[in-house]
């Protein structure tokens, strides 16, 4: 924990003389009702649970800032995972509502993931993490991913296939499997019944890109939507009917090359690079007209300033990952993980605009790891949950 | 007082022209009159020899009854101050018996400093910090003005001070710093307490 500075205090003439370095006794606090909402607004989350616990009246001013004052905001979780065995997973975690930068500790009654993750560790649409082995599937979908789950592996071997969580169904599709006949076949996992039943292949033009690394996944309640990130040509699959859908064409300026797919709220989100990978000329996220539409509006071009910085010396942009959530939309440029992008929605107008955030504790970090990211809603609760049950802790290690 | 140069009239004008250079005659002139019935009232009332408009300043009066007087322009930065100044109310010492003296006189500071143009955000910022480098009583003390005022930035300013003393603390850290009663009952605390037993450490 960081260490604490009192300071020393200046005295009254009415209060006793304190010793030098001793905490002051004043007789009031000027820290009540609307004064002490707006100075919690200014402290971390991490820090508020703390604060929460002091006593009843700031426990009240807590809620009382994060409602009126400053909302939370929807997290960044960065894993890194070692490619040498025995594949540790770190997580660093990302909130812009205080613009700190954490590292999740493991506390001692932690249910670690599968004991040696063998497997390669991978997140789609925003809020799952897993890996696949030919012994189990296992796979987080947690806000904090404290909790894992174990599945038995499906029947077809795949490599790197696509796997999506949509209501209580684990979907996996294609992936590419030499000695299989059907490269496009899809299982589907009923967490409940934990039985895998085999559903329709996925459309024929997917051929060639059925695996992860081709497609962008997102889900919403009832489907799940796969885009192929360098043409756009998007499916939807429902796992409870089993049908495939589409395709839709979700690339409206013929300028993008590559493009990524996810959902902010209900409202599903498109993040597209214009220009060619060799020289990107810009990026703009764009978003469905209305909730269950497929038309698709511009909502935000990335600034100029902020294109520059998403290329790397060589000015190549080799592919980008995006994370959305609530009124967030997190891009992440695979060859630069140093530096997150992000796109918000501002409350009160409705206007998004482009900033970004840069790791302090990231500079080769990634070197001999592979990088996963994910995006959660955390509140109180969920930190307050983490703690108590010793599964994990934030701590703020930079900037303090 | 400058003399007005008459144009000689034409004997060919025509009757409109004619008019028209009349009614500019005659504006002319009444703007002579005016001008220099102005330059007297206000020779008269200054002091100074140059008829130059006066700063307007507005008195406020601590707890002590001690007054400090503040530019109203660096007044303005107040919401309070700005409301009486716009009803005409700011023409006498206005009291604020909950400022004391010594705080009073650094929030006038703090208010003439932010008035002031052409200074860097840089040094701006570096400025702040050094007038919130202070006692956690005194830092409590702006905040309780600054609130009363409705100075933004300096609520602003002191807050953040006040937040980044509760980061990094555990409940019971904060609780001293600040001087709070827990209002949980020991058991409630023992609980709390022991549930959270790792988080805290």
């Amino acid at each position: 924990m960081a260490v604490t500075q009192q300071k020393p205090t200046n005295l009254d003439d009415n209060e006793e003389e304190e010793e030098a370095g001793a905490v002051a006794v004043s007789t009031h606090s000027p820290l009540h009702g609307d004064v002490l909402d707006l100075t919690l607004s200014h402290v971390p989350l991490v820090d508020l649970v703390h604060a929460a616990r002091v006593s009843r009246s700031w426990s009240l001013a807590v809620s009382s800032s994060l409602r009126h004052f400053r909302k939370p905001k929807p997290w960044l979780l960065v894993h890194y995972q070692s490619t040498r065995s025995p594949h540790v997973v770190s997580t660093r975690a990302y909130d812009p509502r205080s613009l700190v930068w954490m590292d999740m500790e493991v506390g001692p009654g932690r249910r670690q993931p599968p004991a040696k993750l063998a497997s390669a560790l991978r997140s789609s649409h925003s809020t799952l993490l897993y890996g696949v082995s030919p012994a189990r599937l296992s796979f987080s979908s947690d806000p904090l991913h404290l909790t894992w789950r174990h599945a038995s592996p499906p029947s077809a071997w795949r490599v790197d296939p696509v796997v999506a969580l949509v209501g209580s169904r684990l979907v996996v599709a294609g992936g590419a499997c030499d000695f299989e006949d059907d490269p496009l076949s899809v299982e589907v996992y009923d967490l409940q019944a934990h039985t895998w039943s085999v559903c329709a292949s996925m459309p024929a033009p997917l051929k060639d890109t059925s695996a992860s690394v081709w497609l962008s996944v997102a889900t919403d309640r009832r489907r799940m939507y796969v885009m192929e990130k360098l043409t756009g040509a998007t499916h939807a699959f429902d796992p409870e009917v089993g049908a495939w859908l589409g395709p839709y064409d979700l690339r409206p300026d013929h300028g993008v090359f590559y493009s990524v797919i996810g959902f902010a709220g209900d409202r599903l989100v498109v993040v597209g690079l214009l220009g060619n990978s060799e020289d990107v000329k810009g990026v703009k996220l764009w978003g469905s007209i209305a909730v269950g539409a497929d038309e698709l509006e511009e909502i935000c071009e990335m600034p100029e300033e902020l294109v520059k910085e998403l290329k790397d010396d060589s000015c190549r942009v080799s592919s980008i990952s995006m994370c959305s959530r609530g009124d967030f939309v997190f891009v992440c440029s695979n060859s630069k993980p140093e530096i997150v992008f992000w796109c918000e929605r501002e409350d009160a107008s409705g206007v998004w605009r482009w900033g970004t955030a840069r790791d302090p504790a990231a500079r080769g970090r990634s070197l001999g790891q592979r990088v996963a990211y994910t995006c959660a809603e955390v509140g109180i609760g969920e930190l307050r949950e983490a703690a108590a049950t010793g599964n994990g802790r934030f701590v703020v290690m930079e900037g303090r | 007082m400058r003399y007005l140069a008459l144009p000689l009239l034409s004997q060919n004008l025509t009757e409109s022209t004619a008019r028209a250079q009349t009614l500019s005659l005659y504006l002319q002139l009444s703007l002579q009159v005016s001008l220099s019935q102005r330059n007297e009232s206000t020779m008269s009332s200054s002091s100074s020899s140059l008829p130059s408009c006066p700063k307007k300043v507005v008195t406020l009066k601590s707890s002590e009854g001690e007054t400090f007087e503040i530019e109203e322009i660096a007044a303005l930065q107040s919401k309070t101050l700005e409301n009486m100044i716009d009803e005409n109310c700011a023409d006498t010492p206005i009291p604020l018996p909950n400022i004391k003296g010594k705080i009073l006189a650094k929030v006038v500071e703090y208010c003439n400093k932010h008035a002031e143009v052409g200074v860097d955000a840089e040094s701006l910022r570096a400025w702040d910090a050094e007038f919130v480098n202070v006692e956690n009583t005194t830092v409590f003390d702006y905040i309780l003005a600054a609130n009363f005022l409705e100075i933004p930035t300096l609520l602003d300013l002191t807050c953040q001070s006040v937040a980044d003393m509760i980061k990094g603390k555990t409940p019971a850290e904060i609780e001293k710093t600040f001087n709070i009663k827990s209002a949980f009952t020991p058991e409630e605390e023992e609980q709390v307490r022991r549930e959270n037993q790792w988080a805290f450490e």
